[in-house]
């Protein structure tokens, strides 16, 4: 038999059971855009995430005071050691060529209130100049803390956001005074809103000069160190040259914990993925399920179809060309489910797409292409006992049959 | 039709074409197995993380400085104008049915004994830590209950950190030095073994009057309260409010009793479940997708019989429940088998790997069987209504 009879032969069968077909199809179809959609969905998140992470910087490491020695264990956040990470520690830095930038980081939570009145408890960034940069903010009015030493704290303060529209609502902020704990402060600008960020809200914040912050928490050591190297390559060198010059100026004694930015994304790219694949996986289970029906409908084509196979038989056909004919009918079943599967996931991720433009929906290549084989697969495999079943009918008993 | 007929003529018409309806109700039991396993990992999960949660006891109200509603550590947490204090603990001690009140510092200290040394967290508490933590003592006895301001310097291993300073040596009464400050040794705890990730073995515990100055801080980071089974969160939270509003003027803490954390988390977790749940549901859909099909099918098979059951009198009706009655019957027994499928894999999982967190939800449970029949009727009722919908004289010259 031709190839292409076999294949207007199975078209032909399928056209005439248009409904069982289609109905088939919808099985597949429904399969294959589930696997899409939550593998796009499972993407867009782990891409949203990431992003966040990203516009921090990929040339960032942490410096935190303090060091546990346990194997796996989480590293110390909250930051309190007997011995103070200190300004000068974070400055001591910048004398190796892998480090362009630090920014010294003091965190407490203070009441900023104003003259009016309005009062609002948030948390206070001490920190200098550098931080602009290095978490890549970026104003909305007015301008950021002025280069200065970092050792003398200037009365003037940044405000995020949100902090600036609870205490002075529509009126322009900058230029206004206001009070953190009990210093007042001269509102210098205040910060763009930087959406939803991971860790620091920037939007809910008051930004001091490290030096105004350690007088006003009464504490010297530092919370974090924000380093920025020269280049992504000269993460490992800047990561060793902190240990050295921190061990160097606390006597002898290495007591800080140095995390990357780049493994903390890297790890966190890792679980999500593996929870998107997990998640189509579970969904995939579906065509395993569409795969069992095609072989259910292929079985009854082929009992619905015993003169016509005794018939072909009889006129010398042989038995791979019977099990072709059926093969072919369930393939093209997987195969039109698969086709519109594809269509419908794609399509409905581009509607996600533009009805939340802010969220990065992407159908990853490795869904279509796990989502179409495995399909694809389940009808071959699935089809193969029907074909079989087919192809070794007796000719004189199927044909008596009717 | 009689009930019994109705089942007779139903039970042929599956037995007929055995391997037809069985591939049929694989398809259904694929899917119900799917709802059921997953189902059975969430709750495992939740039920595992909850534990995890429960394990310091369920009637603790913690106290953090700083006003926050949303999770995550707060800037109060490190340092704050306004900082909760151990003369805070001590007044709330004096709240009525509570039981314990314990402030924690948490830090990173280098602790030596000899020449051995080892870089871990030191937490400062109150003498009433192991009764809020749950935590018990091996050796020695715990921190004695010592004014704040002038406890004695006094400190407690966790049990590795026993193990890495002193091997086999006793370390009762023994000096040691934590961040250069010398402390005897007097007592070690229980293992308590991993937290969420935090590794409670591997700790020192010192008084949080000792810790405070060790870590030249003004305040604590938490107080935890331990309160009588017989009175409300609710009750003892409103409570602890109003004496902290008393000293300090103002509402600059957060209190979060451990009931409200429990019931998010637990909220949360679910959600989880009901998502997987949904997701092993799809391969449900497309199994409803086969009974509509093979229904489809049969109806079209049997259009003799239908002309026949119409011309000696069933009413349409009838006819449509016979079908319905089919499909509901594949969907149950899909049902039957994937529930069965699925509670087999949960005990062998439970045997094979009892570290797995898996346990069986018999509302999940009950509710896929139901489902899955229900499920059968939906996806009979379109075949269903075209049997009934038939015209008796067409369909008896069908054939």
């Amino acid at each position: 038999m031709h190839g292409r009879d076999a294949l207007s032969m199975a078209c032909g069968a399928l056209a005439s059971n248009w409904r069982r077909t289609a109905l088939i199809s919808l099985a597949t179809a429904i399969g294959v855009s589930a696997v899409l959609i939550l593998a796009a969905l499972g993407e867009g998140a782990n891409r949203y995430v990431l992003g966040q992470f990203e516009s921090l910087g990929t040339n960032l490491l942490i410096v935190l005071p303090g060091r546990s020695e346990t194997v796996g264990g989480p590293p110390p956040l909250l930051g309190e050691t007997p011995r103070d990470l200190t300004i000068d520690d974070a400055y001591a830095l910048l004398s190796d060529s892998s480090i362009k930038r630090v920014a010294p980081v003091i965190v407490g939570s203070a009441p900023v209130s104003t003259a009016a009145g309005l009062e609002r408890e948030v948390n206070v960034y001490g920190t200098t100049d550098a931080l602009l940069g290095i978490q890549r903010l970026a104003m909305e009015k007015g301008t950021f803390l002025p280069r200065s030493d970092p050792h003398r704290g200037a009365s003037v303060c940044v405000l995020g956001i949100e902090l600036a529209r609870e205490l002075f609502a529509d009126d322009a902020a900058v230029g206004k005074w206001v009070r953190v704990g009990n210093t007042r402060f001269r509102v210098l600008g205040t910060l763009a809103n930087s959406g939803v960020t991971v860790g620091v809200d920037f939007n809910d914040i008051a930004i001091i000069p490290v030096a105004s912050a350690a007088a006003l928490f009464n504490r010297e050591s530092l919370f974090r160190i924000l380093v920025e190297t020269v280049s992504d390559a000269d993460l490992d060198r800047a990561e060793q040259a902190i240990h050295r010059i921190t061990a160097s100026r606390h006597e002898g004694e290495d007591d800080v914990t140095v995390i990357a930015q780049d493994s903390v994304v890297k790890t966190l790219d890792r679980v999500l993925t593996t929870i998107t694949i997990g998640v189509a996986a579970i969904s995939a289970i579906s065509l395993a399920v569409a795969g069992v029906l095609i072989m259910n409908v292929t079985l009854v084509s082929v009992a619905q179809r015993r003169t016509e196979i005794g018939l072909l038989k009889a006129l010398g056909a042989r038995i791979r060309d019977v099990r072709r004919l059926f093969l072919i009918e369930a393939l093209m079943l997987a195969g039109i489910g698969a086709i519109v599967g594809l269509t419908v996931g794609l399509s409905a991720a581009s509607a996600v797409a533009i009805i939340y433009p802010e969220f990065p929906i992407a159908v990853p290549a490795w869904s279509i292409a796990l989502a179409s084989t495995v399909a694809i697969v389940c009808g071959a495999v699935f089809g193969l006992m029907p074909a079989n079943r087919a192809a070794r009918l007796d000719p004189i008993k199927a044909l008596s049959s009717n | 039709m009689r009930a019994q007929d109705l089942t007779q003529l139903t039970f042929n018409a599956i037995a007929s074409h055995r391997l037809r309806s069985l591939l049929t109700v694989l398809g259904i039991a694929v899917g119900i197995a799917a709802v059921v396993l997953m189902t059975a990992l969430g709750e495992g999960v939740r039920q595992f993380v909850m534990g995890e949660f429960t394990q310091f006891g369920t009637n603790i109200i913690a106290i953090t400085p700083g006003k926050t509603s949303t999770f995550g550590v707060s800037g109060a947490t490190v340092s704050s104008v306004r900082p909760l204090t151990t003369d805070d603990a001590v007044a709330l001690l004096r709240v009525n049915s509570v039981e314990a009140v314990v402030p924690v510092v948490q830090g990173n200290a280098r602790v030596e004994f000899g020449r051995k040394h080892r870089r871990t967290t030191v937490i400062g508490v109150g003498s009433d830590m192991p009764a809020v933590w749950q935590m018990g003592v091996e050796k020695g006895s715990f921190l004695p209950n010592d004014p704040f301001e002038s406890s004695r310097s006094y400190a407690v291993l966790g049990s590795r950190m026993r193990s890495e300073l002193f091997g086999d040596a006793g370390p009762i009464s023994a000096r040691i030095r934590i961040g250069g400050d010398r402390f005897r040794v007097i007592g070690v705890m229980e293992s308590k073994g991993q937290m969420l990730g935090f590794d409670l073995d591997d700790t020192v515990f010192i008084p949080a009057g000792k810790a405070t100055e060790l870590f030249d801080r003004e305040g604590v980071m938490e107080i935890d309260v331990i309160y009588s089974d017989q009175e409300s969160a609710d009750t003892v939270a409103e409570a602890l409010k109003k004496v902290l509003l008393v000293r300090h003027g103002q509402e600059d803490f957060t209190i979060k009793t451990q009931e409200q954390m429990l019931s998010v988390l637990d909220s949360v977790l679910q959600l989880l479940t009901l998502g997987v749940a949904a997701i092993g549901g799809i391969s449900l859909v497309v199994g409803a997708v086969g009974i509509t099909t093979i229904m489809t099918i049969a109806v079209t098979e049997r259009t003799a019989e239908i002309g026949l059951l119409c011309a000696i009198g069933a009413p349409r009706s009838q006819i449509g429940v016979l079908f319905l009655v089919e499909s509901a019957m594949l969907g149950a027994c899909g049902g039957v088998m994937g529930v069965g499928v699925a509670i087999a894999l949960v005990f062998m999982l439970q045997w094979f790997v009892p570290t797995f967190p898996v346990a069986l939800v018999w509302v999940y449970v009950a509710g896929a069987c139901g489902m899955a029949s229900v499920i059968g009727i939906l996806a009979g009722l379109t075949p269903a209504l075209k049997a009934a919908k038939m015209n008796p004289v067409d369909a008896l010259r069908a054939n």
